[in-house]
Parts: C-alpha cells; sequence; structure tokens
C-alpha cells in the first residue's frame, strides 16, 4: 500500500508541476480534475452521488486546519458495504489527502477530519464500493497558505511530542449499535514544502502515513494518510459495538516507527 | 479607443496610487495615517494598518510602512510634504503583511531597517506565502512590494536618537506574534504599540495570548499619554489607553474561556467557530471573519492543554 501511496504522490507531483507550467486561466480546477481521475481510476466511470454528503466550509478562515467530514449512506452489510472513500483536494502540491477503508464493522463510512488547502479547492471525495462501483462528490473551499505554509513551532519539542495520541468515545456507550470515537494525534505533520532556516531548504516530510483502527481484535477503519491531513491530525470515526470492549489504534509515521493507544468501552 | 479608455485609466490609476496619505498629527512631530477597518479577504487594498513616522531635530523614523509598495510610496509622499529631513530608521513593530509591504518603498533612501530579534526568521519563513497572497489580493497593485528584513534586530531593547529626541524600542515575548516590537518616544510621551493593541477591529492571534495579556499588563503601567494602536484610532491619555487595553483583555479572555468550555463539552471545531466569544460579536469590526480565524488558530492548540 505505501508504494501504492508513493507512486500516487510523486503522480500528483508531476501532475502538480504540469499544472504550474499553464498560464493561469487554464488553471480551472476541472483540468486538475480530469488528470486525477485519469491517474487514480483509469478506464473506470465515476457515478455523481449526492448520498455522499460532504461537510466543509465554502470559506475557510485559514488553508492550516480546515474542518472536513463525508457521511455516505449507503448500506454497510457483508453483502453490500463501502469498502474505500478516497479524498482529494485538487489544488494541492499532493492532492491526495487521504484513502479511509472500511467494512460491516465501520457501522457506517462515516469521518470527521482537519485537512489542509494550499489554496482555494475543490475538494473530491470517492467511494468504491464491495462490488467495484465508483461515486463521487465535490464541494469547493476558499482558502490558502495550508501546505507550503509557515511552520512556528519548536521542531524539536515537535518531534519529541509525534505520536501522542487521546482517544474518547464522543457520547456514551451504545451497546449494539454505531459508536463514535475521536482520535488526536500530536503529530507535526512535516509536508516536506515548509522552509527550514537552519538549512536554507525544506524540512523533510514527516507525517503519519497509517492509521488501524480494530475493535476487540477486529478492524473497524484503517487510513493511508498523507501531507494534506493537518498537522496535530484529528480524526472521528465510528464503529459497531456489540458488546463492551477494547478500541485499539495503531499509527505509523513515514519513518517506520509506530504508536498505539487503546480506549476500554462500555465496562 | 478602447486603447485610448485603458491608457486613461491607467494613468488615473497611477495618480490614485501616488496620492499622499492622510496624516494626522497626533503629538508635536509625531505623525499617523490610520489604516481603514477591511479584511485581508475582501476589498483588501493594503493600507489597513496605523502606519507613520516620528520626526525629530537631525532625522525621521518611519514605523511601520503599510501593506504595499504603493502605501510605503503614498507614506513617503506626504512625509515629503512636512520634512525634507533624511529617513534614518524604518522600524517594523511585527511580520504581518500590511505592516510591512510598504518597506521596499523606502529602500532608495538608504535607511536602517530595523526590528525584532525573530522578525528576519518569520519574514523567511513566510515570504512565499506572504507574496503569493498579496499578488492574489491586489493584483498589478502589489507591484515591486518585497519583503525587506530588518539589517538590524531587537532582543531586548534599543534606543535611537532623531536629534532633540531619543525613541526607546523594545522586543516582547510572544504575544500578538513570536516578534512584536513597541516604540516609545520620550519627548511627546507617544507609545507606538504595533498589533499589541486593537482598537475597534477585532484582535486577531498569531503568537501566544498568555503572552499577549502579560505583555498588556506591563503596556498599561507605562508612563505613555498617547497611544497609537496597531489598528483603530489613537487614545490620548492613560485612562483611554486602559479602557482599550481591558476592552482587548476582555475578547482574549472570552475567547479562550469558550474554547475550553467547547473542548471540555466535545463540541468540535466548527460549532465552535459558530459560538466561541459570541457575547463579544457587538464590540468589534470583522468580527465573524477574524474571530473564526482565531477560533480555528486555537482550538486545536487548545485540545492538548
Amino acid at each position: 500500500m505505501k508504494n501504492r501511496l508513493q507512486r500516487l504522490c510523486t503522480a500528483c507531483c508531476f501532475a502538480a508541476l504540469a499544472a504550474l507550467a499553464l498560464p493561469a486561466a487554464a488553471q480551472q480546477s476541472q483540468p486538475r480534475w480530469d488528470a486525477l481521475q485519469q491517474s487514480h481510476f483509469p478506464g473506470k466511470t465515476l457515478e455523481a452521488a449526492p448520498f455522499i454528503h460532504l461537510t466543509a466550509p465554502s470559506r475557510a478562515p485559514s488553508g492550516e486546519q480546515v474542518p472536513f467530514a463525508f457521511s455516505i449512506d449507503h448500506p454497510m452489510t457483508a453483502q453490500q458495504h463501502i469498502k474505500s472513500v478516497t479524498v482529494f483536494v485538487d489544488e494541492n502540491p499532493v492532492p491526495l489527502t487521504a484513502v479511509f477503508h472500511f467494512n460491516p464493522q465501520s457501522g457506517k463510512a462515516e469521518i470527521s477530519t482537519r485537512i489542509r488547502f494550499e489554496s482555494d479547492s475543490p475538494v473530491h471525495v470517492v467511494a468504491e464500493t464491495n462490488d467495484g462501483r465508483l461515486f463521487v462528490n465535490t464541494a469547493t473551499v476558499r482558502a490558502s497558505g495550508g501546505c507550503g505554509g509557515p511552520v512556528n513551532g519548536d521542531n524539536p519539542a515537535a518531534l519529541a511530542a509525534a505520536g501522542k495520541m487521546k482517544l474518547a468515545l464522543d457520547g456514551p456507550f451504545k451497546r449494539g449499535a454505531v459508536n463514535t470515537a475521536r482520535l488526536l494525534i500530536k503529530h507535526p505533520m512535516y509536508t516536506g514544502l515548509q522552509r527550514d532556516l537552519n538549512t536554507n531548504g525544506f524540512r523533510p516530510a514527516f507525517f503519519i502515513d497509517k492509521i488501524e483502527v480494530s475493535y476487540n481484535g477486529k478492524p473497524v477503519m484503517t487510513a493511508d494518510t498523507a501531507i494534506g491531513i493537518s498537522e496535530d491530525p484529528f480524526i472521528q470515526f465510528g464503529f459497531v459495538a456489540d458488546q463492551p470492549g477494547s478500541l485499539q489504534v495503531r499509527i505509523r509515521d513515514n519513518a517506520g516507527t509506530t504508536f498505539r493507544q487503546s480506549l476500554e468501552v462500555g465496562g | 479607443m478602447r486603447r485610448l479608455l485603458w491608457l486613461l485609466l491607467a494613468v488615473l490609476a497611477a495618480q490614485a496610487q501616488a496620492a499622499p496619505l492622510r496624516l494626522e498629527q497626533v503629538a508635536p512631530g509625531v505623525y499617523v495615517h490610520i489604516g481603514q477597518h477591511k479584511d485581508f479577504e475582501e476589498g483588501y487594498d493594503g493600507d489597513i494598518a496605523n502606519i507613520g513616522f516620528i520626526v525629530g531635530s537631525e532625522s525621521v523614523a518611519v514605523i511601520d510602512t503599510g501593506g504595499a509598495y504603493a502605501v510605503g510610496m503614498a507614506l513617503k509622499d506626504a512625509l515629503r510634504t512636512i520634512t525634507r529631513l533624511p529617513i534614518r530608521y524604518v522600524i517594523n513593530t511585527h511580520v504581518h503583511p500590511d505592516h510591512v509591504f510598504g518597506n521596499a518603498a523606502f529602500l532608495e533612501d538608504g535607511p536602517r531597517f530595523i526590528g525584532h530579534a525573530r522578525l528576519p526568521q518569520a519574514m523567511s519563513l513566510r515570504r512565499d506565502v506572504y507574496l503569493r497572497n498579496l499578488k492574489k489580493q491586489l493584483g498589478a497593485a502589489a507591484d515591486h512590494s518585497t519583503l525587506v528584513p530588518p539589517g538590524e534586530t531587537v532582543q531586548d531593547r534599543l534606543t535611537l536618537d532623531l536629534g532633540g529626541r531619543k525613541l526607546e524600542l523594545r522586543a516582547w515575548p510572544n504575544a500578538h506574534t513570536n516578534n512584536d516590537l513597541s516604540v516609545f518616544d520620550g519627548a511627546s510621551g507617544t507609545l507606538w504599540t504595533g498589533d499589541l493593541l486593537f482598537i475597534e477591529r477585532t484582535p486577531s492571534i498569531d503568537g501566544d495570548v498568555k503572552g499577549w495579556l502579560a505583555a498588556m499588563a506591563t503596556l498599561d503601567k507605562l508612563p505613555a499619554v498617547v497611544t497609537i494602536p496597531g489598528h483603530g484610532p489613537v487614545t490620548r491619555n492613560k485612562h483611554q489607553r486602559h479602557q482599550a487595553l481591558a476592552r482587548q483583555r476582555a475578547y482574549l479572555d472570552t475567547l479562550l474561556r469558550d474554547i475550553r468550555g467547547s473542548i471540555r463539552q466535545g463540541s468540535g471545531m466548527p460549532e465552535t467557530m459558530e459560538t466561541a466569544a459570541a457575547s463579544e460579536r457587538g464590540r468589534w469590526q470583522l468580527f465573524d471573519v477574524v474571530n473564526r480565524r482565531n477560533v480555528n488558530a486555537l482550538y486545536p492548540a487548545l485540545e492538548w492543554e
């Protein structure tokens, strides 16, 4: 998967460079999206899906921490469910922001998070069902300065704290129903596009690239995350709890270090 | 015909840019241009901050230069209607674009550019983003605007002699930004706070609120009579300054309390952007846009308290 992500990122970087070379008038968002579709879903048809509900501000106060959520009205049974959801911010230097993997234990294909916008951009959300159909919805956000923007924080302190987590249920435990949990990860999520004044170059990319959540040993949600996820990532997700148990999170950064956090619920 | 019209428009635009800024003499030899309360997103013209200069018997110190080369030029034109003395210093109170992009207009005068010890770093970090945003906001009116870093920085205090009057520069710990510098003119008892003090315009947070509140407590005790805030009208006595600081403190306290309350109650950031500090809404200009930005910046940090 990591290889795939890397390939995708590389493809996106070339797409970004190609777009930079275009005159301003040609930089409408649609060509970017057409190119993204062709590289990520070659030969596939994406069906417009109003049942993919998106929550994003039409105008974000800053591109650093833009609240963003999707919620997909679709069955989540073994026979019929949403398998994965891919989030693109078309105009970002790396448009592929995250791929979320779901299964019936997720309860609902639904995520609330915070993402980066380098400039005004459409965000495209593509959902794939277990039988291979692809659905898409989009929203446009006005924002700027989220990827190459300044890092004010103290680098050694940020690196020392990286990987700390907070995990909590949103509301009381509901046995046999979909529960919602909030995961907070302390992490600078360096994009590789931010200036490093000590070296006069750019601070190397350093980010969480994988989040795996399980409940009582069964996977409920996995995310492949990239630099479009905001600093100190926030991920809110659902899971089905048929009985009290242990919600477990394992995250990994792009240097290969893993961290774990767990929460006993319903006990 | 169309070409002629464009030419005419271009000439008119050039004239509009060249018009000297309107100045107010708030104390003997202390001149301020009061910026308009406009946001960076809607109708921004680079002329929103308080900028100006102080004239001594031998030289002049410019304090903040506006948000574009054109604004800096207009400030210089206005200055030249008042004095022919050399501009020996250009002082920046902090890194924000509405205060520094006019620096380039003064390069040809060969002044010493002076700022906080952390100002050069802040400028380097933000240069690309600031320039890109300025071009987007101003189009051709952003032309010639560059970030000119200070050649001389202030770690703690610095005294500048303009002849017959001395300016006391003071570098502050992390407050409104991490590079705030204030200027005190002892001769006239005038304090230039930069954005450590906002009047009327909603205070924007880009540093550390705790540090800012501490800086405000110190500002309140300074002997200055006239105080020039970074935005909004000049206060004429200590009582007025005290009231302005108290109002700003009330906003910052309320904002922190409300965001912490939201986080405790499990209310998310989008909801909190709508509700935090709502009780302060009627007291400030540009409240919705600036307050949302403040919540957006503070909420993710306060979650880790």
